[in-house]
């Protein structure tokens, strides 16, 4: 009974497929393939044996036929025997709408094709329904699907949510057989999957059946962790336990072939007009070679900057109607169809990308991507180069473009992994509150439950199995207004919840259409408008969005660049900043970064190591050392050299830092201002947790805010005071397994947090994003946020709310765990420490100096701070 | 909160939030915003109450301390946006009636206080555009009115914009209440912060919405900041040539 097994299955035999299919499948199978993809050989017995399955194959391998083979073949055998009963057979559940309207067509026709082909043998068969739903779905079209119900039922994670609390159509869904989950490496390390993984339970619980769960995914790792998460666990009653539910795991990866190199446009040291000049000259180069070029370029600035510069530098090549097409988030879904539909024509030369194009969807033929900057991860890397030559056999063609030294070193190992397939592993989220609360207000609609068998649901999700039932009831009490004392309770509870029975259900009629309206899990970012108020020739132009954290750092007289432009702000007027757009005068402050992807641990570890190998060859002869990298990265002589230049530079100014030594380098400006820059190259979100409790315990010890700036490779601490920052340091070491305690302290007062406050409030349903017909702006939201943080907080520390975001910013923005896992490593004397003092920031600490992500570590309070400030006016106040 | 007076123009005293008038005893508050927290609520944010205690007790704590003659509630006492519920009704009266055990009050009628009508009557209360009092004149500040030009005005004293400003060092910025003090046609005026408990709108950067200020250049404006007690911090342009704002 206890036997659990996730196992790798090997692949069939295409003579056993073949016994499996009805006849008129079998026809129609061979008269559109040659034979089985070997992801099929892999995939489509055990789905016909009912077990449940992790496929892992590159795109373009015939991942979803694979799933749907046996599936279909299920079906075209009841239909003949006219036995097909009106309910859902299979669920597919896609992350993307614009995926989901790829396999309704790709069902759609080979269901004609077969109903065909039976019609010319004179077989009579019923009709196989497949239907979409998502929010997109006209409410006409829900009525059908609720009288005639699609056999398969092609849905979204939200809307497959919003079904589970629907009155009527989730009769159709009491004995569904097989569920597919596409694209499941774009779900398991965030809150949509998450939440799908609670719904998949909940589908569970109403199941007669239960259902086969087949996930599809593109290279991912580990893939035993994301099959755990799929299928989670079962609950004996006898023996009051849990089990793993099996599953098998069909590792198709690395069929198909990558090319992959690193390019490197000009030597970085040449004046910035000249380098983008020479860059841009290599991109075209490249284009005009290759039939259809795909660019990724990692940010929605970036895509547009691309574009801009292509017509600008060669206007007859690309000034052209239908020659290039940016596609990204926030662009207009009719316009992003539009790109889809025209690559799938063939009819354009290239498409710049900021992820959007990430994901499955079809674009036809693309023979080359260019990826513009570094993707951070190896499996991102291999997902975006996979979109090239997507059929199966062909060659996936990739070419890293490297922007600066930092780039370089990274984007080469990352060609080394990929060369290797060795993929970064993933992390998935565990015990997320605020998706629980849409669940059990979900579930609360359906009908009148015990807390205990609630809880029993929930732990059978993978993402919640270690959930505590404190946490649980902890939920309960916030959604039943607990927290709010008894005479406001009424206006705040959304469910009712007896301590005496343990049992909990809905409060209010509207709760189906509040929860309808406001479940999900992507936040809504808030851009504001950049608006032209000067020159009045350019009056009303809007320019671009800025983030809104960003407005929040601006003023009045700031200049910042956006899109390649300088702009002065002036002032704000609700989503709107209005700026001059004739500005001579430099930036005054740094671009913001929020939109970057942080660097994975697992490359990071790979660029450390590769420093250490390197620095120990620095005393041999120059060749002696290219050689080694060009054998080692499977790099050009350029590359090679490049970085070797690089690496020399940085030994022979400073100290290489490394895996195994951690280099603190000192350096003070012209103007005074020290700097303490730690080389930690570990990624973003270790540095993001490693610099913020550093900066908070030498902000505590001099009762002063710490200026911070932190990028992939590195973190400072800045200041014009004298700071203990070795003192703090060797605190931090001495204590590295409390480090999660300093933190949930020291994040509370930044932008992050507030933010992220923010989406957890709407998440857990504390700010109703659309309420009584009305939808809030996220503008609102935030200002909303503000107030509600500063009001619960003084409730108390325990609401789920804050808890949450607490949970959230260490484990998801940040990487709390890898960051104790470098400091007991410091600890243990695994990595030494070396002090070093530069007259310049040394090359390696040049990026985290000028490039880095800015934040500030506030301890002072704002009284103190005021007081301060007031100190500082009084003389002049006095003057007069 | 510090109740000390901060003196701004002769018999002219910021206490707070609040203005006081020495030689006649009235006190001037303005911007309570009763029932915001409700609207929210309305709107679907789940927001505990607790602006109508905090305004109570502080406003208790100024009465007692001051014992005015008259009270002038310089607009909004209650934000507006439809329906009235019990609470808000109740919540209403309980600061009217604060007010009445203390003093005579006077309501001035701010551009939320359309339905104010039936409470004042139910307390025989006044509701006025402006109150004069020597020669100042008290006003909620959404509109100018032609009697403000009289040659026998002297001091406008405004609310309606919540005034605010942020401090900055380096990347810190942190948003306080403020008073604005300057001049407007040869008159001096005062722009009071609100009475509520949210900071405002940022002076240096939003927008600024009453027609008093539009026209007028803010940097020749004295500014008091308004925390655990009143900071005076000298003129807006000084504490932007000073980088501070």
């Amino acid at each position: 009974m206890t036997e659990q097994q996730i196992e790798k299955v090997k692949p069939s035999t295409a003579a056993k497929i073949t016994a499996i299919l009805d006849d008129t499948i079998k026809k129609w199978f061979f008269s559109r393939f040659k034979d089985y993809s070997l992801t099929q050989l892999y995939g489509v017995m055990p789905i016909h044996e009912r077990k449940n399955i992790l496929i892992s194959a590159p795109t373009g391998s015939g991942k979803t036929l694979t799933a749907f083979l046996s599936i279909i073949n299920y079906l075209v055998v009841l239909a003949k025997k006219q036995e097909l009963q009106d309910k859902v057979y299979a669920i597919y559940i896609s992350p993307l709408r614009a995926l989901n309207n790829d396999i309704y067509v790709n069902l759609q026709k080979p269901l004609e094709e077969i109903k065909q082909l039976a019609k010319q043998e004179n077989i009579n068969m019923q009709d196989i329904r497949v239907a979409i739903r998502t929010s997109d779905t006209l409410s006409s079209d829900k009525a059908k699907m609720l009288k005639k119900p699609p056999h398969i039922l092609i849905t979204t994670p939200e809307s497959l949510a919003i079904v589970l609390s629907s009155k009527k159509f989730i009769e159709h869904l009491k004995a569904v057989e097989f569920v597919i989950v596409d694209e499941i490496h774009a779900l398991a390390s965030n809150k949509r999957g998450v939440h799908l993984s609670l719904s998949l339970e909940r589908l569970e619980e109403i199941s007669t059946i239960t259902p086969v769960r087949i996930g599809l995914s593109a290279t991912i790792a580990p893939l035993e962790e994301v099959a755990k998460f799929l299928v989670g666990y079962s609950y004996d009653e006898k023996t009051k336990t849990y089990n793993l539910r099996n599953c098998l795991i069909a590792d198709v990866n690395f069929a198909k072939p990558i090319d992959i190199a690193v390019l490197v446009a000009s030597n970085f040291f040449e004046d910035a007009k000249l380098q983008t000049h020479k860059l841009y000259c290599l991109i075209d180069e490249l284009i005009q070679k290759h039939k259809t070029t795909l660019i990724f370029t990692n940010t929605r600035s970036g895509t547009e900057r691309v574009i801009a510069h292509l017509k600008e530098m060669f206007p007859k090549r690309y000034e052209a109607l239908n020659v290039i097409g940016a596609h990204h988030s926030s662009l207009s879904r009719k316009h992003r169809f539009n790109i889809e539909q025209k690559l799938r024509e063939g009819k354009l030369k290239v498409v710049v990308s900021s992820t959007s194009l990430e994901l499955g969807i079809d674009i036809g033929y693309i023979d080359l991507v260019l990826l513009l900057g570094s993707p951070k991860s190896v499996s991102r890397a291999m997902q975006r180069t996979g979109r090239a030559g997507h059929k199966l056999h062909a060659v996936a063609k990739g070419r890293f473009i490297v922007l600066d030294r930092d780039d370089l070193v990274e984007c080469t190992i990352m060609a080394k992994k990929i060369n290797e397939k060795e993929i970064d592993k993933i992390q998935i989220p565990k015990n997320c509150l605020d998706v629980l609360c849409q669940h059990v207000y979900g579930e609360a609609i359906n009908k009148v439950w015990h807390v205990d068998d609630f809880y029993r649901l929930v732990k059978r999700s993978y993402c919640y199995h270690d959930l505590k039932k404190e946490q649980l009831l902890n939920v309960i009490a916030y959604l039943s207004g607990q927290y709010f004392g008894l005479e406001q309770r009424g206006i705040y509870a959304k469910i009712w919840y007896d301590e005496n029975t343990q049992e909990f259900g809905k409060r209010s009629k509207l709760a189906r259409m509040m929860y309808m309206t406001n479940v999900g899990v992507i936040p809504e970012e808030s851009y504001v408008n950049v608006i032209v108020a000067l020159p009045n020739e350019r009056k009303n132009e809007k320019v671009g969005v800025i983030d809104e954290a960003f407005l929040e750092r601006l003023k009045k007289g700031d200049v910042f660049v956006l899109g390649g432009h300088k702009y002065m702000f002036l002032y704000a007027r609700g989503m709107n900043a209005y700026v001059n757009a004739s500005v001579k005068q430099p930036p005054t402050i740094p671009s913001w970064f929020s939109e970057q992807l942080p660097l994975s641990y697992d490359l990071a570890l790979a660029i450390q190591k590769f420093r250490r190998l390197v620095e120990q060859r620095m005393k041999k002869p120059k060749q002696e050392v290219v050689e080694f990298i060009k054998q080692y990265c499977y790099c050009s002589d350029n590359v090679a050299n490049a970085i070797y230049d690089y690496f020399y530079e940085q030994y022979k100014f400073a100290e290489i830092p490394h895996d195994k030594k951690l280099v603190i380098e000192f350096y003070k400006s012209n103007d005074g201002k020290k700097y303490w820059i730690f080389h930690t190259l570990y990624g973003r979100r270790v540095n993001d947790a490693l610099s913020r409790a550093l900066a908070f315990l030498v902000a505590r010890i001099n009762r002063r805010d710490v200026e911070i700036c932190i990028n992939d490779n590195g973190f400072y601490i800045a200041s014009y005071d004298k700071l203990q920052v070795d003192k703090a340091f060797e605190m931090l070491v001495k204590n590295y397994s409390k480090l999660h305690i300093v933190l949930e302290e020291a994040i509370e007062k930044t932008e992050t947090f507030k933010r992220r406050f923010r989406h957890n409030a709407v998440r857990s349903l504390l700010i109703l994003r659309s309420y009584k017909g009305k939808t809030k702006s996220v503008g609102k939201q935030q200002m909303q946020a503000e107030m509600l943080y500063r009001t619960v907080k003084s409730i108390s520390y325990n609401f789920p709310v804050i808890v949450e975001t607490k949970r959230e910013v260490l484990h998801d923005v940040m990487d709390v765990e890898h960051a104790k896992e470098v400091l007991s490593n410091i600890a243990n004397n695994n990595i030494k420490i070396k002090k070093i003092q530069t007259p310049l920031p040394s090359p390696f600490a040049f990026n985290i100096v000028v490039a880095g992500y800015l934040d500030l570590l506030k301890i002072e309070d704002r009284i103190e701070f005021l007081r301060r400030m007031h100190e500082k006016i009084l003389e002049e106040i006095k003057k007069k | 909160m510090d109740l000390s007076k901060t003196k701004i123009f002769e018999g002219i005293y910021i206490i707070g939030k609040a203005l006081w008038l020495e030689k006649v005893k009235i006190l001037v508050i303005a911007d309570l915003h009763i029932g915001y927290e409700e609207y929210l609520n309305e709107l679907g944010i789940a927001i505990p109450r607790q602006q109508f205690k905090l305004m109570h007790e502080e406003l208790k704590n100024l009465l007692n301390l001051l014992k005015p003659k008259l009270i002038v509630i310089n607009g909004d006492l209650k934000h507006e946006f439809g329906e009235i519920s019990k609470q808000e009704w109740n919540e209403t009266l309980a600061i009217l009636d604060l007010c009445l055990k203390h003093a005579k009050v006077v309501l001035v009628k701010g551009n939320h206080d359309t339905i104010l009508e039936p409470i004042a009557r139910k307390k025989n209360v006044k509701i006025v555009d402006y109150y004069v009092v020597d020669s100042i004149v008290i006003t909620h500040g959404h509109k100018i009115l032609n009697e403000f030009f009289d040659k026998q005005i002297k001091t406008i004293v405004i609310a309606h914009e919540h005034p605010a400003i942020s401090l900055r060092e380096g990347i810190k910025v942190e948003k306080y209440k403020c008073w604005l003090i300057g001049r407007w046609h040869n008159k001096k005026l005062i722009v009071m912060p609100s009475f509520m408990y949210i900071e405002g709108s940022d002076i240096t950067k939003e927008m600024l919405l009453s027609p008093f200020l539009t026209k007028v250049n803010l940097d020749n404006f004295e500014i008091y900041i308004v925390a655990d007690k009143v900071y005076k911090f000298g003129k807006l342009k000084m504490l932007r040539k000073k980088g501070i704002v």
